[in-house]
């Protein structure tokens, strides 16, 4: 029995360790963090972001895994909505630099100064086909 | 005394990176490369063809240091030839300026419009964004909503605007002069391409040699 429990609890730590390296891998692959530090500089903040993203993956696992509920108004949601948008965009744009998307199009079509024109179409496309699905479908 | 003859009897040359032409065109020393030399040296070398464009040669040449040293000395014997900087230029041969078409270039536009608007719908499909977003819902308000528009559409406007902001284009006047990660990555690109060009254009850059 206590071996039982401890094979699981090595297994959850296990696991958690993976998902966990794994999803810090891939954000600094993308390159979030040192593009917002960037823009607004402010690079010495750079532990306290680490830990926000930490926080908030754990806040994220809570909110998974014990399914609270807090009675907050629903104005705040908007907030969430903003900032996990942003969050999820530039996610998108940072995973659409790192495949070199941009360069190769622009250079083929002889592009190379209208280069913004084309990342709106992107990000209009995004944002219309992201209104779309939620208001013309809704939850089956 | 001897410092000085040497001096007067050196050049000194810096291969530029890329030089555009219009075909017909002759490549001329001072075009294709940075030189300093002795005033009446540079005016018998600046103007020195030193390659002259056919048909065959396509629309890129890289013309190696080591042909415009062999051109110098052709024409000027004893002097010594100091090169600094890149072994080769690229010469780029343009025909005209061709302007995008504009039905083509909508037909791309439009072809991003839905091609990211369909991919977003299904990534969101793929990792069941729907009920996330229910389930924050529920937690904030503790209510049930099927349709949470209220996160839903500040989320999809996030979503452009975090786009927009890794790319840094709601800021038209540059916070600061570094350049954005897509400037760096075209960049990036334009060097690779540059490399590839340097090596496989420019016939003695490879050698075979059969040793059976």
């Amino acid at each position: 029995m206590t071996i039982k429990i401890l094979m699981i609890l090595f297994l959850g730590f296990a696991s958690g360790l993976s998902v966990g390296a794994g999803y810090v891998a891939f954000l600094t692959v993308l390159g979030i963090i040192p593009r917002l530090m960037q823009l607004s500089k402010t690079m010495k903040m750079i532990h306290h972001y680490e830990w926000a993203v930490v926080i908030g993956a754990l806040a994220g696992v809570i909110a998974d895994l014990r399914d609270p509920t807090l009675g907050l108004p629903g104005f705040l949601l908007i907030f969430l909505g903003l900032t996990g948008g942003v969050f999820v965009g530039m996610l998108a744009a940072g995973l659409t630099e790192a495949v070199n998307v941009f360069p190769i199009l622009a250079k083929r079509i002889h592009l190379d100064g209208k280069i913004v024109i084309l990342i709106m179409a992107i990000v209009l496309g995004k944002i219309f086909g992201s209104i779309f699905q939620w208001v013309y479908f809704g939850h089956q | 005394m001897w410092e000085v003859s040497v001096l007067e009897k050196t050049i000194y040359i810096r291969m530029r990176h890329r030089l555009h032409i219009s075909p017909n065109e002759n490549v001329i020393l001072k075009d294709a490369a940075q030189i300093i030399a002795p005033e009446p040296v540079l005016k018998k070398i600046e103007n020195l063809i030193i390659h002259q464009l056919t048909a065959a040669d396509g629309n890129i040449v890289i013309i190696d240091v080591m042909k415009v040293i062999q051109r110098i000395t052709e024409v000027l014997g004893e002097f010594e030839v100091q090169t600094i900087g890149p072994a080769q230029t690229i010469i780029e041969v343009v025909t005209k300026k061709k302007g995008a078409s504009i039905p083509f270039f909508l037909l791309i536009w439009f072809l991003l419009f839905f091609g990211s608007a369909m991919t977003l719908m299904n990534f969101h499909d793929d990792v069941s964004m729907g009920s996330v977003q229910e389930k924050i819902y529920t937690i904030i308000t503790g209510k049930k909503d099927t349709r949470p528009l209220l996160f839903q559409i500040p989320y999809s406007v996030g979503l452009g605007l975090g786009m927009i902001l890794f790319f840094n284009h709601v800021f038209k006047k540059r916070i600061n002069d570094e350049p954005s990660p897509l400037e760096v990555e075209m960049f990036n690109y334009q060097m690779d391409l540059d490399n590839y060009v340097i090596l496989h254009e420019n016939k003695e850059s490879m050698k075979h040699v059969h040793d059976d």
